[in-house]
């Protein structure tokens, strides 16, 4: 339970003269919900961008399951185990919501162009193994009603939701969730801290992203608070929450601007 | 605007596994019927009508296919894709001259080498994306033109002559001016490379490059090998110009230079844009009506090009998704449900 799935090690990102992210260090710990939180722009997006190689890292080093993540490729990110979910939304529209997530899916078939071009039996067996575990994942978070739906096409609460399912698709070991909450009422951000623990539960990691104070102290394990790409508290919500330094980080800017 | 796209997804749909069938045949019978209806209306005045069907509509129509797979699957602007049609076709003109090789030998030796140029252009230019990659397959076009220019052994501006008919096969036999069995050999090519397309769109590649087009860094973080499936999609699309440009070879028995022009790429490529991109059907119907009209109307022949070009930015205007766009449909369950 408590060895380490991910750590980083003083990661620092420039993007020019703008330092997004500076000597970031912290562990993620096997099965549990790690909150990051931060005032806008303190570089939470930015941490999910430099694990899953968007950006290659200034200076430091990311270890995900005992390697290094730095210069890898990203889909081969993914496929060692680490998904991720959009702050704005980047589903596939023109895609109905079980392709959307059985393409994630696809990450880890061995059968590829040419044994479907023929229907090779792995192919096909793949293919329906596949789709039943898109099905899954889609009635797991709740939406498995909206399947044969163009993602473009779902209600906003819907597309959050199925942007997890996808990202779940790609069978993470640690699941990046950036403000999956974003737009939600009280009472579907209940329900999403429901599911999120049901994730967790169910043996994934997971990194989350969000705003709304109330829910990451609720479902998180631990919580990493950033500030101007600064870790300036890494514990439990109680003592973060207690914290003078996040406290001043938060009164210095105007209440939850997004 | 009427959605024929609709229209047809539905009656498609409401059919049962033999109604399909029936009209899959019929639609063949009807493909395979075209050579005898020289006598009606459909006649072109300006041209022999059975050659007419072999090239340009026949061959528009499988090039069209092959470039789909490039830019309606996958959304990769290639607009030199008129280079793959060349290697199959100077492939053909100098095997079929120089050795004893006959076309049907050459056909998978053209189509080979049309895929190895693909891997060649595709593997640096895939790095790039958008209007760069556009730029660069632009100019891959024009460099195997100009070689071909250019080299002592493909015969520079004078091309190559006295290329080989097919052998008969199967008791068929390919006499130069015999058009209808061209247009039948090519009817089955291009039902092979329809077949190959659908095939793929349903799998697991299809998703990919569905994925690629319309968000390839997703697709990326998604765990989708995006270069690859790209390569892919180049490669295959290069597979079917080479075929269509082996056949041509041995069909015209004489190329040069000039057939290869920048303009075929165009042509091509508004066949695609015409006619859907991304639906088969529609970049079929797109290709038959621009390599048809053009032969049936005069005053369109004259000023092919220019015709064309007004055609295109009409459609974009008014339909910029094509005569039958690709499926924006959500299966008949769901509509159900919202009644
Ligand atoms: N590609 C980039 N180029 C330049 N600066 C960037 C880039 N990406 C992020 N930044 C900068 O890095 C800082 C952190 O941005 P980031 O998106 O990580 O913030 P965040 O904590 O996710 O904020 P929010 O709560 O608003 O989503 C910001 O100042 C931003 O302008
Ligand atoms: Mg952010």
């Amino acid at each position: 339970m408590t060895s380490s799935l991910m750590q980083l090690k003083n990661v620092t990102m420039k993007f020019g003269g703008v330092t997004a992210l500076s000597e970031v260090t912290f562990d993620v710990k096997k099965q549990e919900i790690l909150g990051l939180i931060g005032p806008n722009g303190a570089g939470k997006t930015t941490v999910f961008n430099v694990i899953t190689g968007v950006y290659q890292i200034t200076s430091g080093e990311i270890i995900f399951d005992g390697k290094s993540l730095s210069g890898m490729k990203r889909y081969k990110i993914t496929k060692r185990g680490v998904a991720r979910t959009f702050q704005n939304i980047r589903l596939w529209g023109d895609m109905t919501a079980l392709e959307n997530v059985m393409t994630a899916t696809d990450t880890h078939k061995k059968s590829g162009l040419v044994s479907g071009l023929f229907g090779f039996p792995v192919s096909r067996r793949e293919e329906k193994r596949d789709k039943a575990r898109a099905q899954e994942l889609l009635d797991f978070i709740g939406i498995g009603e909206y399947a044969d739906r163009l993602a473009k096409n779902l209600p906003y609460g819907v597309q959050r939701r199925l942007e997890i399912a996808r990202a779940m698709g790609a069978e993470p070991k640690l699941l990046l969730l950036d403000e999956p909450a974003a737009g939600f009422n009280p009472a579907e951000k209940v329900e999403l801290a429901a599911t999120i623990r049901k994730i967790r539960d169910a043996g994934y990691t997971v990194l989350l992203i969000e705003h709304d104070m109330s829910l990451v102290m609720r479902v998180s394990d631990r919580v990493v608070v950033l500030d101007f790409g600064q870790k300036i508290a890494d514990d439990s919500p109680r003592k973060v929450q207690d914290d003078p330094r996040v406290i001043e980080a938060y009164l210095g800017v105007p209440e939850d601007a997004s | 605007m009427i959605n024929l796209r609709d229209k047809g997804a539905e009656i498609w749909e409401r059919q049962g596994r033999l109604g399909r069938v029936g009209i899959a045949l019929g639609g063949l019978a009807i493909a395979a019927a075209l050579p005898f209806m020289g006598g009606t209306i459909l006649n072109t005045p300006i041209a022999d009508y059975e050659s007419v069907l072999v090239y340009p509509i026949a061959m528009y129509v499988l090039m069209a296919i092959g470039l789909n797979i490039v830019i309606g699957k996958s959304g990769l602007l290639d607009l030199g894709y008129v280079a793959f049609f060349a290697i199959g076709a100077y492939t053909m003109g100098l095997l079929g001259t120089k050795t004893d090789l006959n076309t049907w030998e050459i056909l998978p030796i053209g189509i080979a080498m049309a895929m190895f140029s693909g891997i060649i252009l595709g593997v640096p230019a895939l790095k790039l994306r958008g209007d760069y990659l556009a730029i660069i397959t632009l100019g891959f076009g024009e460099i195997v033109r100009i070689v071909a220019l250019n080299l002592g052994a493909l015969g520079r501006s004078e091309g190559i002559i006295n290329i080989p008919t097919p052998p008969a096969i199967f008791g068929i036999e390919y006499r130069f001016d015999s058009h209808r069995i061209y247009y039948w050999t090519l009817l089955v090519l291009i039902l092979f490379a329809i077949w190959m397309v659908r095939r793929l769109s349903v799998r697991r590649a299809g998703r990919a490059w569905e994925s690629i087009r319309q968000d390839e860094d997703a697709a990326e973080l998604l765990g989708v090998p995006t270069f690859k499936y790209k390569v892919w999609a180049f490669v295959l699309g290069a597979s079917v110009g080479g075929a269509a440009g082996v056949f041509y070879a041995s069909k015209t028995l004489f190329i040069a230079p000039d057939n290869f022009t920048l303009q075929i790429s165009i042509l091509i490529l508004a066949c695609v844009v015409f006619g859907g991109m991304g639906n088969i059907w529609g970049v079929i119907l797109g290709a038959v009506i621009l390599g048809y009209l053009p032969d049936r109307i005069r005053f369109i022949s004259d000023a092919r090009l220019l015709v064309f070009g007004l055609v295109l930015v009409i459609m974009m205007n008014l339909r910029p998704d094509g005569l039958l766009p690709r499926k924006k449909r959500e299966k008949a369950i769901v509509k159900k449900d919202a009644l």
